[in-house]
């Protein structure tokens, strides 16, 4: 499976599941990234990281680490 | 009769909470009374405004509001002391309402804290705002059955004129009616909420959504009041592959630009030096003024007075130590409007994501952009702005950092120093010159971040998993009133916080300049009434404290090739920087008016020798040195008490203070011995 932290740019995708073990699961969620919600990869920074992902109406920038820790089909 | 007990908390209290960017301020703003003011949480220094509410309302309550958060577990520093002051706030206790607030067109993730709350036990009404954003995007929401669904009272507000405020301010009322008088604290379940895994928020994401799927409706299907009942059933329930989770498009056309490889780095350069230049430019007429109303208030106070030690008391104690605390906020206000500006049009964001990496690689975040980039004003609201980061490492480091960004009270010292150097017929020198400085300072600041954070287990102990997470708000016109009100509020709380440091030490470094010996006898045989005067001052400071102060550090100034008088200035400066050159001025003996203050004092620094050898004690070599020495010392005692606040303990601040006065000498040992080396005196 892959994570949200390897979906090109304007990619879209559905999460599967949170890396509940990850430091910033709970932050994570909070902003919206639940499981069967769709995300878009929107943009990146300078030097591919963070990224910004739309998610329920709103742009969220994370870095690639915590990206990473998105399941997403 | 009156129960003193009853009488205790005279009024209601109503507490605003809200996620970032739902439309807090602007509610707090159309509801707040004309004396809002922005007080502390007591034992930090994160800030709240509270105020009675508008008198044309009728409702006698305070209204509190708080930093925006996104739920009841807290993420960083600042976010605790929101949720624990929610729970229980340190003056007024448990509120008997709160108002939440939550952008109507990001439904789902905005009620994840009015659920919270309503789960911990809050009365609470629930105030949807930008519902033109919704409509918009072709949906409006159903406010009454939303109401039934979440069980709170539900109320829309258009930020933009104020509608919905009347009929919020009916249900406050109601709701106030309601409330039993007697009926004393509610119990709430804290613990419950605060301990929730991330299970128990999937499961509070859930119930929201389905919520949230039976209360918005497509605009095309707003039933016709005539058959409201039939068409209320008809409404089908909204599919998400809909519009609604689209992000406005000229959000992303303009990020397109804004964080491209180029474009995006080109923009940000561009409005880096925009702020920097306007923060000088703009201020230059202002400060102006106010150094001239406070130069000529001190000469009337001389004339009143007469030439007496409290005519002198009041005048270069007093009045122009007042001046000298007033002279920069003109900078500090202009600096805050722009980042407000910034802010409120959501680029700031943007910023901070772009620095993102390039911070994290010395050991920062980019969340320590916005406090770095205060931190050009003062270091002391830059050091508040770093609780909004929630890692304590990257806290503690960005604090750390923080006084060797180039603050405003530099400013008149680098531009007394470099009118020195540079010929008055060439203005604009100097301006490249200040802009050296500057680059100058912030390579500086990446070094020893650097360096810092590869001792960073040593110096912070810490070494937690580093997070960058931000929302960034949709692009808008920045609002003027919401601006401007936070510009003044940051001012005041400035100058509430370093005013009375800085005007205590003007005041003690005047005592300890005109004292012991305040009267001195002087042979006044063959000399005019304006020799005579300055005989006198001469000896005044001659035989004073300050100069029994300064044979103590002359050893450590000759190295550097300075004497004491320098020394003396550079230790007043530690209330202030700024006060290096009114500390030179009354050392050097200028008394004189208005704007010639400076000139009469380069002349006087010109015509300076080091004691009796003939050598000049300003030369390029030294003046050069004392640049160097300002860009790297901590010479500012509030940062190192603020520090002490934030940072929780005196082992940062002392290793700040230790660390960056021993850098800024060694540098400047350097530079001075280093030039005269190459033969440049």
């Amino acid at each position: 499976m892959r994570t949200a932290a390897e979906i090109s740019n304007g990619e879209k995708a559905v999460i599967m599941g949170i890396d509940s073990t990850h430091p910033s699961s709970r932050r994570i969620i909070e902003l919206g990234f639940t499981p069967g919600q769709e995300i878009e990869l929107v943009t990146r920074s300078l030097f591919n990281d963070p990224l910004a992902f739309s998610i329920r109406g709103a742009l969220i920038a994370i870095r690639k680490k915590e990206a990473a820790s998105i399941q997403v089909i | 009769m009156k129960n003193s007990l009853q009488t205790d908390k005279k009024l209601n209290t109503i507490t605003l909470i809200g996620p970032p960017n739902s439309g807090k301020t602007t509610l707090f703003n159309f509801l707040s009374g004309q004396n809002a003011r922005t007080v502390n949480y007591p034992g930090s220094t994160v800030e709240y405004a509270t105020t009675p509410l508008k008198t044309k309302y009728g409702i006698d309550a305070e209204l509190v509001d708080s930093p925006g958060i996104i739920s009841l577990m807290p993420g960083s520093p600042d976010e605790e002391v929101t949720i624990n002051a929610l729970f229980d706030h340190p003056r007024y206790g448990q509120p008997e309402l709160v108002i939440v607030t939550a952008d109507a067109g990001q439904l789902t993730r905005h009620l994840i804290i009015t659920s919270q709350l309503i789960e911990a036990g809050f009365d609470i009404v629930l105030v949807l705002t930008m519902p033109d954003l919704l409509a918009k995007k072709g949906y409006r929401i159903l406010s009454n059955e939303l109401a039934i669904k979440m069980g709170c009272e539900v109320v829309i507000v258009d930020g933009r004129n104020g509608d919905g405020i009347d009929y919020l301010v009916e249900t406050v009322k109601n709701k106030f009616e309601r409330l039993q008088p007697d009926s004393g604290k509610k119990i709430l379940n804290r613990e419950q909420v605060s301990r929730k895994d991330q299970d128990g928020l999937l499961a509070d994401y859930k119930r929201v959504e389905s919520i949230v799927a039976g209360t918005i409706v497509s605009l095309e299907k707003i039933p016709d009041k005539r058959n409201l009942d039939k068409a209320n059933k008809q409404l089908t329930v909204l599919d998400h592959s809909g519009g609604l989770n689209k992000i406005d498009a000229s959000t992303i056309n303009i990020d397109k630009y804004m964080l491209h490889p180029v474009f995006g780095i080109l923009a940000f350069f561009i409005i880096m030096t925009g702020i920097f230049t306007s923060v000088f430019w703009l201020a230059i007429p202002f400060m102006d003024a106010i150094d001239g109303f406070f130069s000529a208030l001190a000469g009337l106070a001389v004339e009143t007075l007469g030439a007496t030690w409290y005519g002198d008391f009041v005048a270069d104690g007093m009045i122009s130590g007042t001046g000298s605390v007033l002279v920069f906020l003109p900078q500090i206000a202009i600096l805050f409007f722009i980042l407000g500006l910034l802010e409120d049009s959501g680029y700031l964001a943007r910023g901070a994501m772009l620095v993102d990496k390039p911070l994290s690689r010395i050991g920062l975040n980019g969340r320590s952009f916005v406090p770095m980039l205060s931190g050009f004003a003062c270091a002391i609201p830059a050091m508040m702005a770093a609780r909004t980061i929630s890692n304590r490492r990257e806290r503690l480091l960005t604090i750390f950092i923080l006084p060797l960004m180039s603050c405003s009270a530099r400013l008149p010292v680098y531009a007394l120093l470099l009118a020195f150097l540079v010929p008055a017929d060439k203005v604009w020198l100097g301006g490249i010159a200040l802009a050296g400085i500057y680059i100058f300072g912030i390579f500086g600041s990446v070094i020893i971040s650097a360096i810092a954070n590869k001792f960073n287990n040593k110096l912070f102990g810490e070494n937690d998993d580093s997070s960058f997470i931000l929302e960034l708000p949709s692009y808008r016109i920045p609002k003027l009133s919401v601006v401007l009100n936070n510009t003044w509020t940051s001012s005041y709380s400035y100058i509430k916080k370093a005013g009375p440091i800085i005007l205590v030490f003007s005041i003690a470094l005047w005592f300890l300049s005109y004292f012991p010996n305040p009267n001195p006898q002087i042979d006044t045989a063959g000399k005019s009434a304006e020799e005579v005067e300055e005989a006198i001052q001469i000896e005044r400071l001659e035989t004073s404290y300050l100069s029994d102060l300064g044979t103590l550090i002359q050893p450590a100034m000759t190295p550097i090739g300075m004497d004491w008088r320098v020394g003396v200035s550079l230790i007043s400066a530690f209330a202030a920087r700024e006060v290096f050159v009114s500390s030179l001025a009354l050392i050097f003996k200028v008394t004189g008016e208005e704007d010639e203050i400076q000139d009469q004092l380069l002349g006087e620094m010109r015509r300076a020798e080091v004691g009796n050898t003939g050598q000049k004690l300003f030369t390029p070599a030294t003046i050069l040195g004392l640049i160097v020495f300002f860009v790297f010392a901590l010479q500012c005692l509030t940062t190192v008490a603020v520090s002490r606040k934030e940072t929780g303990g005196w082992r940062i601040p002392i290793l700040q203070l230790i660390l960056f006065t021993f850098i800024a000498y060694g540098a400047t040992f350097l530079t001075v011995n280093g030039l005269r080396a190459i033969g440049i005196s």
